[in-house]
């Protein structure tokens, strides 16, 4: 029998949702922060283009979120540009959003990320073209490896680390807004808006890449973080995901897909499914439906 | 220097920053470095250089170097290969190993010692291990589920910076990769590395480096602390050789 790349992914999923869910005994959570209600849109985009501005506007303006006067922060997944791959999520996707925003009146829209094993933030931007997206049309970008820290307690225990220092940019902000590239990842199934959050621990303190979550466990730190800086929320980029060997050598799969959700469980069960993965499979997806949110019962806009 | 001095922790190690955990970590090399360069007091540079020491990845334990060997055979490396984390319990990567090797080939200038010689060597071995296919360095492993991984270009030039003193052919390939990489590097931080690096290694390429950072510098608005440092030593390096990455053994 021939054992296929994908076979290796399900099973150390697998392996990995047991190991998570023998530690899971009790509950390792602070509070449950579950919404009433959570909402999924899932837009049709066939490219990356212009058009996007004004799709992804009428797309938010389904959730009627009050924006006015806050400050939003857009955290979409950077790691390095390989030639070919659809590793980050799109300039032009980051550009809409952040015009977006403003026009819903937000203060300040911010964009922050801290790639993982790539030291050069600048050359990232110069090289997956974001630094001439965000140029054009005036919005800040703040490197999350070398932002001021704060000692941030963390609202779970599912790693054991019990703190992390944290950036200020992240903690100060009023709206954060998670922008996964919709991707296949080796270790822990899929990477989306949940795990797109390691991006937010510092480099400068932890390193890069930031080994310490990988020895406290990927899936246990996701679900830590995110339940300390739970994504307010979620603009996955499924225009081009990836498939296969993620979340660097993976292949194209074009979903022509922008999933937008107020709830991060509720877009990742999407877009996992969208990938042809069960949710239920992945760990930290199905642990985060028991306190960050929903994994099965979302209202489709 | 006073600041330096006031925030080292008791072990000899340093926080990345003033009130941070007193673990240490990966600046620890870096201070060292630092501290040898402008000739401080010999008692913080022997408790950091004790601490260095003794600091190691995890996969230099027995246990890890088995499970490595026996279980998790996902990432091929030799675990006997091992250098120095970017945090206390975890494995090996290739900047603060290449960064701890200068440190302590430095010091190896002034204060031989068996240890140390141990070390660098095992070190400098692991660097070697972790090398990519078509030369140079990424983040850590060269091959990951059996898939080369590109270089990086920081992290290329200061494995080269760590073996500087070394001629072995992987050296030489790394050299031409860095120099090709270099060339049309749009970044002010990774320019300023391959400058020193290329300087250190008395590369032809290094002055074009320097030039092209300088002018790079001049039109960019604003700039990290840690690139606008890394690139003065890089044209303090090229105009004057003083450079204080560099490793004469």
């Amino acid at each position: 029998m021939k054992v296929t790349r994908r076979d290796w992914i399900i099973a150390a999923g697998a392996i990995s949702g047991s190991a998570l869910t023998y530690r899971l005994r009790q509950r390792q959570y602070l509070r449950d922060l579950r919404p009433k209600r959570s909402r999924v849109a899932v837009l049709h985009a066939e490219q990356y283009s212009d058009k996007l501005d004004e799709l992804i506007y009428a797309g938010l303006r389904l959730f009627n979120l009050n924006i006015r006067g806050k400050s939003v922060l857009l955290k979409p997944n950077l790691v390095e540009q390989i030639p070919a791959k659809p590793v980050n999520t799109d300039r032009r996707l980051i550009g809409a959003a952040a015009e977006a925003f403003l026009r819903l009146d937000a203060a300040s829209v911010t964009v922050a990320e801290g790639p993982g094993h790539h030291r050069d933030t600048e050359l990232i931007l110069f090289e997956t073209g974001l630094r001439a997206q965000l140029a054009q049309r005036k919005i800040q970008f703040v490197d999350l490896n070398r932002d001021d820290l704060v000692k941030t307690k963390l609202q779970a225990n599912y790693s054991g680390l019990g703190h992390l220092w944290l950036p200020r940019t992240v903690l100060a902000s009023d709206f954060v807004v998670s922008m996964p590239k919709v991707k296949t990842h080796h270790w822990t199934g899929v990477t989306l808006s949940m795990k797109n959050m390691f991006g937010i621990v510092p480099g400068c303190r932890y390193g890069w890449p930031k080994n310490v979550l990988h020895w406290a466990g990927i899936q246990q730190s996701i679900l830590d973080i995110c339940a300390t800086i739970r994504p307010h929320f979620v603009i996955a980029d499924g225009i081009v995901a990836m498939q296969g060997d993620g979340p660097l050598n993976g292949t194209d799969l074009r979903l022509n897909t922008v999933v937008l959700s107020d709830d991060p469980v509720a877009a990742d069960a999407t877009c996992a499914r969208a990938l042809g993965v069960s949710p239920e499979h992945v760990a930290h997806i199905r642990e985060a439906s028991f306190f960050l949110g929903s994994m099965n019962s979302h209202e489709i806009l | 220097m006073d600041l330096l001095m006031r925030v080292q922790n008791p072990d000899g190690s340093w926080p990345a920053f003033e009130g941070d955990d007193p673990e240490g970590c990966w600046v620890t090399a870096l201070v060292l470095i630092a501290l040898r360069f402008v000739g401080a007091p010999p008692e913080p540079i022997e408790k950091t250089l004790r601490w260095l020491l003794h600091s190691r990845g995890r996969e230099g334990h027995w246990l890890w170097k088995w499970k490595f060997r026996t279980i998790d055979r996902r990432v091929q490396f030799d675990p006997d290969k091992y250098g120095w984390p970017w945090f206390p319990r975890t494995v090996s990567w290739v900047i603060p190993t290449a960064l701890s090797l200068i440190a302590l080939k430095q010091s190896l200038q002034c204060c031989p010692s068996e240890q140390a010689a141990a070390r660098v060597h095992v070190g400098t071995e692991m660097l070697y291990d972790r090398a990519c296919p078509e030369g140079g360095w990424n983040a850590g492993n060269g091959v990951v589920l059996g898939t080369a991984l590109r270089p990086h270009i920081d992290t290329t030039a200061v494995s080269l910076l760590a073996l500087s003193d070394d001629k072995q052919s992987p050296t030489s390939q790394a050299i031409k990769w860095l120099r090709e990489a270099s060339a049309e590097c749009r970044s002010a931080y990774s320019l300023a590395w391959s400058a020193i690096s290329l300087s250190a290694h008395q590369d032809d390429a290094a002055g074009n480096r320097v030039q092209r950072l300088i002018d790079l510098l001049s039109e960019s608005h604003s700039l990290d602390i840690e690139t606008l440092s890394l690139s003065a030593i890089a044209i303090v390096a090229n105009e004057h050789d003083a450079n204080p990455f560099e490793v004469r053994m």
